[in-house]
Formats: structure tokens, sequence, C-alpha cells
């Protein structure tokens, strides 16, 4: 009897609770990794359940542009490319809102091996220097300029996804995000003693990466939603930051064949990535402002964007602001 | 089932001793015995991935034939119909199948339904051609005949030209049972988060070549499994096909 009183509690209880929740989609960049790990941890714990949230997570891919998907209202939120795609985004008009950034600085930097004796920046001329065209390029045109090379001396060519070429010395610099490719090299290089490294802030350029972004009419109709997208997913990165061995279970269930080695080695990579530049005193997913508009600055000199954009519609922090910064901080 | 073995054992033995014998770097070919354990360990994922790819691509293979064969009847029956029609699908199969695929995602979204309409897209038009060219094929002579006995459209559809047919259609059906897991694949490229095609981009960007490998393997089952299928179909409704 108590039990089918039970059963029948739970049949009422189901519905109701079901209709509560919101459906939401967070669109990733790439595929399951511990770069993500506390979006995943946070939908395993149930944060977003608990914000009202009913959030799957769909991974993104080589041919997945998030900021297109989310546009589309199709899926209404995404964790993409970073502020260089968002700009072109909102240059094309698409109806996106950055409401926060994940990674406060260049997320990649340029690697080179020590025994082909490149030094120093000005030892690029000649080299096989690859870059991932889709925004990078432009960072190392940028780190060029600053040193007065030209990129015609640099023999640039895109990069492909594998830094096998690089490591079999078929090409003498590549593009190596800290969290992914920079531990594949180190990995089969032997080490930072083997490598030189060549990071954008050091010439004056930083491109934050991996923006948070909504769906302008979604975030416009639900401003409590997107708040309580943020405060689940800010609790899940600090859960990840304070357990990283359950953040890292977190993604190994979705993905069960990755290697766990370098899944473990990405997560704090990713998190300092994260907590640097103004997150460190502004919390998590923080818009500096100052920080975007020399990113936004740097695309317009180097005509990426045709004009200067309204960078106080495009990025919205009054989400983010509604979160105690207590509540935000790492 | 053992003739159908046999080779596949072959395969792997050769596989096996090309490995040990030519110490084959494992990034361009593992052992067969460490991909085989890598998916021994992780069974249930591999099982998940190979029935999600089968279903979608089954299912849009379903479409596909049911659409493929109805049409060819259709524009058999209704020339004008085809003039007005077949045009179309031509056109529509000189959209690539990935710019095809990025729209289908945005419409159905991460769902079955999005995969199986890409297979469906890859397999419908072989059908619908070959169905065409099987009827076309019908020696006018017996159709006179049947018409000489009174017999309506209808029954000389279902009686000559639908029988007459099959071998073709079944040809058709043998080709578009790949072409159903190269579009389920493909759908699953665009943010899927599980199947073969997930695991094989999963795994050609991580450059973990052993499970790589094993997706390999896993696609070879599903494409294997549609075929076997269509070919037990073909044994038992063109049972008269050793006479041709």
């Amino acid at each position: 009897m108590i039990q089918r009183r039970t059963l029948l509690a739970a049949s009422l209880a189901t519905p109701a609770l079901a209709q509560t929740l919101t459906r939401v989609q967070l669109r990733l960049k790439w595929l399951p990794q511990t770069q993500f790990a506390g979006f995943y941890l946070a939908v395993e714990r149930g944060h977003y359940r608990a914000e009202g949230l009913d959030l799957t997570i769909n991974p993104g891919g080589p041919n997945i542009q998030g900021e297109t998907i989310v546009a589309s209202g199709a899926e209404q939120f995404g964790l993409t490319g970073g502020t260089d795609s968002f700009f072109a985004a909102r240059e094309r008009q698409l109806p996106v809102l950055c409401i926060g950034i994940t990674h406060q600085i260049t997320p990649f930097v340029f690697v080179a091996k020590r025994a082909s004796n490149i030094n120093n920046l000005e030892d690029f001329r000649g080299k096989r220097v690859t870059a991932w065209f889709t925004g990078a390029h432009l960072v190392l045109y940028g780190m060029l300029a600053s040193r007065g090379i030209t990129r015609e001396s640099v023999n640039i060519q895109p990069q492909q996804v594998s830094v096998t070429p690089f490591i079999n010395g078929e090409t003498d610099v590549c593009a190596a995000t800290w969290y992914n490719e920079l531990n594949i090299i180190r990995a089969r290089l032997g080490g930072d003693a083997n490598l030189r490294l060549f990071a954008a802030e050091d010439f004056g350029i930083s491109i934050p990466r991996d923006t948070l972004v909504v769906n302008q009419a979604f975030a416009g109709a639900n401003p409590r939603a997107v708040e309580g997208f943020l405060r689940a997913s800010i609790k899940g990165w600090r859960e990840a930051k304070a357990e990283p061995a359950a953040a890292l279970e977190s993604v190994m269930k979705i993905a069960p064949t990755l290697d766990r080695a370098h899944q473990i080695a990405m997560l704090p990579e990713a998190i300092r990535l994260m907590q640097a530049g103004p997150a460190a005193t502004q919390g998590l997913f923080a818009l500096d402002a100052g920080v975007i508009l020399r990113a936004h600055d740097f695309f317009v000199e180097q005509r990426v964007l045709q004009a200067p954009l309204d960078l106080a519609a495009a990025f919205r922090p009054e989400f983010l602001n509604a979160i105690p910064l207590a509540e935000r901080m790492a | 089932m053992l003739r159908a073995a046999l080779p596949i054992l072959l395969l792997f033995a050769l596989w096996e001793a090309a490995v040990i014998g030519l110490a084959i770097d494992p990034f361009y070919l593992p052992s067969i015995r460490v991909v085989a354990a890598a998916m021994q360990a992780q069974a249930p994922f591999y099982l998940d991935a190979y029935l999600v790819t089968l279903s979608e691509a089954a299912l849009g293979f379903a479409m596909g034939g049911l659409v493929g064969v109805g049409s060819a009847l259709l524009f058999t029956r209704l020339p004008v119909v085809k003039d007005m029609v077949l045009p179309i699908f031509i056109v529509s199969q000189t959209v690539p199948v990935i710019a095809f695929g990025a729209i289908v995602v945005l419409w159905f979204g991460n769902t079955l339904m999005a995969k199986a309409a890409i297979a469906f897209y890859l397999t419908f038009f072989p059908v619908t051609i070959n169905t065409l060219a099987g009827i076309a094929a019908v020696d006018p002579r017996q159709v006179a005949l049947l018409r000489s006995f009174g017999a309506r459209q209808g029954a000389i559809m279902r009686k000559l030209l639908l029988p007459s047919a099959l071998p073709r259609i079944f040809t058709a059906l043998r080709l578009s049972a790949s072409l159903a897991l190269a579009g389920a694949i493909v759908g699953e490229w665009f943010g899927a988060t599980r199947g073969v095609g997930a695991m094989l981009l999963a795994a050609m960007f991580n450059e973990q070549i052993v499970s790589l490998w094993a997706s390999i393997l896993v696609a070879a089952a599903v494409g294997g499994t549609l075929f076997a299928a269509v070919a037990l179909a073909e044994r038992a409704m063109v049972f008269w096909r050793e006479e041709l």
C-alpha cells in the first residue's frame, strides 16, 4: 500500500517538476574534454536543475559554428571560439550576446624546438610557421607587426588539427593551446627544456577566448534563466577546481575512450587560463571592458573588423553582476 | 556464416602478421589485439555506438528505399510528374552532403532524425533511378500480353513491372546500405554525443589511433549488418534470381 502511494506521489510529482524546468542547450566549441569539465560536473550534480534549467550539453567539432547555432535559436547558450569569432558574429549582426569570457588571456602560444635555433621572433624569418586560420594567424600577424617583421618574410601556413607535422620536424613553429596541444608536444618532445614558447601577451596582444554567448531574444525574455545558467556554471567550475578527480570523471563518463592522462593534464591549465587576468579580481567569466576593448581595437587595426562595434550592446555583464562577487571567485 | 567469417579472420591474421613481421609503428597501424582489447575494455560504449548508428542508418535507409521505389512507381504511372520532379531529385544530389548536413542539424537539432535524414538523402536517389531502369527494361510485349488478358495498370505494376524490377532494386539497396552508413556518420559529425561518427571524430582529432581503428571496425560492423539484412531480404524476395 505504501509502495503504491509512493508511486502515486512520484507520478504526480515528476510532471510538476518537469514543468518548472526550462529546457536549454549549451553548444560547446569542441569535442568533450576537461577544457569543459566545469559544465559537465554542474550537469552531473544537478546545479542547472537547481536553477530551474534542464540543460543538455552538445559537443562542438570542426564543422560547427557556435554563434550561428545560438543565433538561429535552435540552442540557447554557446561556448564559442572567442572574442575573435564573437566580434565577427556581431559584425554579421547575428543576434547573440556575450555573457562571460572563459579564458581570460590568449589560450595558445607559438612553439619552436630549442634545437631549431629559433630564439626570438626575428628568427621566424624564412621559417615554416603554422597557425590555425580561425584567428590564431591574426595574433601571429600582430606579434610580427609589433617587432616590425613583415608577414611576407615568414613562411606562414594554415595549421591542421594535428601537431604531428611539427613534432616530426616538417614545420618549425606551430600554434598550441596551453591546455591541449602544448601538453602533447611536451609529452612527445620531452618537456619545456626542449621548447621555446612565444606568448602573445609578451608582444602586447591579448585575445581572450572561449566566450559564453546567449541567444539575444532568449536572454531578453528569460534574464533569470541566463543568471541561473551562469550561477550553475560557476558553481560547477569552482567544484572542478576543488575536486579535479570528480571533474575528470564527469567528462570520462561522457567520452570514455579519451586519454585519461592527457585529460588530467588539461584541466589545471584550463582553470589557470580561467583565473588569469581580470578574473583574479573580478571572478570567473569576468567581462573586463578594458581587455575587451584592446582585443577589439587589435582586430580593427588588423582590418579584420571593417568598423568599430558597439561593445556595450554586445558584451552584457549584468547577468554576471547579479551574482555576488564572492560566489564568482574561484 | 563460416564462409563470411573465414575471410575476416584471415584478414585479421594478415593484419597481425604485418604489424609484427614488418614492425609497423603503432601510430600508423596498431596491432589488432590492442584494438580488440580497447574495444573489450569499453564494450558497452562501443556497443552503444553500434546500435545508435545502426538505428540512424537503418531508419534513413528504410525511408530512402520506400521513397525511392514509391517515386519510381509514381513516375512510371504519371510521366508528367516524372518530368517535373526527377530534375529536382537530380539537382538535390549535387548539394554536397557536408553542406546538407549543416542545414539538417539546424533543422532537426541533435536528434536521431537529423542523421536519418542525411542517410535518407544519400539513399533515395540510387533506388529511384534503378527502379525506373528496372521497370523500363521490362519487355513491352509482356506488358501487351497481360493487357490483352484484360489486366489493369495496377495489376501489371504488381504482377509484372515491380517483380521484374526487383533484382535491380536490390542492387540499388545493396549500394544504398553503405551510403546510409556514410550518411549517418556524416550526420554525427555535427555535434552528436553518441554513435560511430562521434567516436571517429574524437579519435581522429585526439590522435587516438587505437580508438580510431576500433571505430572503423564498429563502422564496418554497422555496414555489414545493413548489407546482410538486404542480402537476406533479397534471398527471400527474389527467389528466382538464379534463373536470370
